[in-house]
């Protein structure tokens, strides 16, 4: 079916006249439909899309200005010519005021009609071209808004976990001298020593928190670096699995990788994409828990590898599906989670030029399938167009 | 194994920072001279020398960049380690770029910051070795040459 034909509904009571018009227009590559009075006409309108209706204004039962009145009602954006007798033209003219594209006097003239026609269409497309702009320029807008807001908020970050930092470092040189004196004192009663151990130990551990937070924001701030490298994806799964071996176990979780059986070779940043790796492992390994399975697979995507990590934990419920990407967004009591890990993630990999998609369902696991361009160079030249030359 | 003492040049304007590390490394047996900015660094440095220089990267005055390249012109043998709460990978970059011998992230694990500070002293030690039997050997042909 072709998009760009004109579907025009042709309106009139006088079958004589109706059907060799509209055969007419159908031989000029027109596609048309036909009604004998205003009620079909209407109905017709109901189930079907059409760009113009070409409208008889002296029908029986509801004349023309009814129908145009209802039609401009309920399709804004259908345009109507009217039809008027030799003897009616002041009808047209009403019938312009009530929003009708034009009118034609009958007899008509084909190439008169077909011309009116191919013009209402070309109002109709040039108002759709405005629609979309307008809509493309307020959805660039709004994504402009976030992308602002989050390299201020990158910026802001990077500030305070610099600021952090400091005397979380004096907090953290402070327990440990206290520790180390504590190991080599032997005069202290055994009670006390042990008080003082416990909370020398939930300070270090406070720290540790802490500085799992400011390090993670300083991720998040530090997007813009990156090295170009190339490398097989194969050696880069089975190094995310090297570095996540240890979690998987203490998690009691199986950890296994597959890949298409030739070889895939990326032209990308290997580190960035390790850590996103790396941090979806994890999550699925987290989410998993104990006795679970987390599994990654990468496939040829056309110009794109897409690498999946799948665990089968309890899935993440739809009403979180659209915030898990959200900076501090985390399900994980306080403590466990700093929130940033998928909003880094999905930072790394947009700048690698590529998405992440997620699909899970309640009860039936995640599965995170992150898709990027196997050279980042080109992709890059396929946005921003080529240069020089 | 027997732990070599270290001698260290604390460079950091965070006073409280200072103090608390240099007790607990003192503690550990290693010798911790402080200096509060990048000045006051340098000029502790003609009058001593350090095994390693642990540096700050932000302070107030000539910052740990500026200063690093001072110690890497007028004292070269002496290992410089970067420490900083600053997160600027660039920064660490241009840091090693200048010849510091590492670069640690506050708040840093102090088993890894002496791991480091370590190997920091190895090296001085090695390449004052080296340099020690390149004079030997000059010295050497030239007495061969006489």
């Amino acid at each position: 079916m072709d998009e760009n034909r004109t579907k025009v509904l042709l309106v009139d009571d006088e079958a004589d006249f109706r059907r060799p018009v509209a055969k007419r227009l159908v031989r000029r590559g027109l596609d048309v439909r036909e009604a004998g009075c205003g009620r079909e006409a209407l109905a017709l309108l109901r189930d079907d899309q059409v760009h113009v209706v070409v409208l008889d204004v002296k029908m029986p039962e509801m004349d023309g200005l009814e129908v145009l009145n209802l039609i401009k009602a309920g399709y804004p954006r259908i345009e109507v010519i009217l039809l008027t007798g030799q003897a009616t033209a002041q009808d047209g003219v009403a019938g312009i005021k009530a929003g009708a594209f034009d009118y034609l006097t009958k007899p008509i003239e084909l190439e008169h009609l077909l011309s009116k026609i191919n013009q209402a269409r070309e109002t109709i497309r040039h108002q759709e071209e405005q629609e979309q702009a307008a809509d493309y320029q307020a959805r660039m807008e709004q994504r402009m808004t976030v992308a602002e807001r989050l390299a201020s908020l990158g910026t802001m970050a990077a500030g305070i976990a610099h600021e952090i930092n400091n005397p979380l470092a004096i907090i953290s040189e402070s327990a440990g001298w206290l520790n180390g004196r504590l190991a080599r004192d032997d005069s202290l009663p055994r009670d006390f020593r042990s008080n003082c151990e416990l909370a020398l130990g939930k300070i270090s551990a406070s720290v540790d928190r802490a500085r799992r937070i400011t390090h993670q924001l300083l991720d998040f701030a530090r997007q813009t670096d990156s090295t170009v490298k190339r490398f097989d994806l194969e050696c880069l799964l089975a190094e995310v699995i090297d570095l996540t071996k240890k979690l998987a176990s203490d998690a009691g979780a199986e950890l296994s990788y597959s890949i298409q059986s030739e070889a895939i070779e990326l032209w990308t940043d290997p580190y960035q994409l390790r850590q996103v790796l790396i941090n979806l492992v994890t999550n699925g390994l987290h989410a998993a828990g104990s006795g679970g399975r987390v599994s990654l697979s990468a496939v040829l995507e056309g110009p794109d590898a897409a690498i999946t990590v799948e665990d089968n934990g309890p899935g993440i419920p739809p009403e979180n599906l659209d915030r898990i990407f959200e900076p501090f967004f985390s399900t994980k009591p306080p403590g466990q989670g700093t929130g940033l890990g998928l909003s880094v993630s999905r930072g790394l990999v947009e700048k690698l030029g590529g998405r992440i998609e997620v699909r899970s369902r309640l009860g039936a696991g995640a599965a995170f399938k992150v898709v990027i361009p196997r050279q980042l160079l080109t992709s890059l030249d396929r946005v921003a167009g080529p240069v020089g030359k | 194994m027997v732990k070599l003492p270290i001698d260290i040049l604390m460079v950091d304007d965070e006073k409280d920072f200072v103090e608390m590390l240099s007790m607990r490394l003192t503690d550990e047996g290693h010798r911790v001279q402080p200096a509060y900015n990048g000045e006051e660094a340098l000029k502790a440095l003609d009058e001593m020398e350090p095994d390693v220089v642990l540096l700050d990267i932000k302070m107030p005055g000539m910052d740990g960049i500026e200063v690093l390249k001072n110690i890497k012109t007028k004292h070269p043998i002496v290992e410089v380690i970067l420490l900083t709460g600053h997160g600027a990978v660039d920064t660490a970059v241009d840091g090693l770029k200048s010849g510091a011998f590492d670069y640690l992230l506050k708040p840093a694990d102090f088993g890894e910051l002496v791991k480091k500070l370590d190997a920091a002293r190895k090296r001085k030690m090695e390449q004052e070795t080296r340099i020690r039997q390149a004079e030997a050997q000059a010295l050497m042909r030239r007495t061969g040459d006489i």
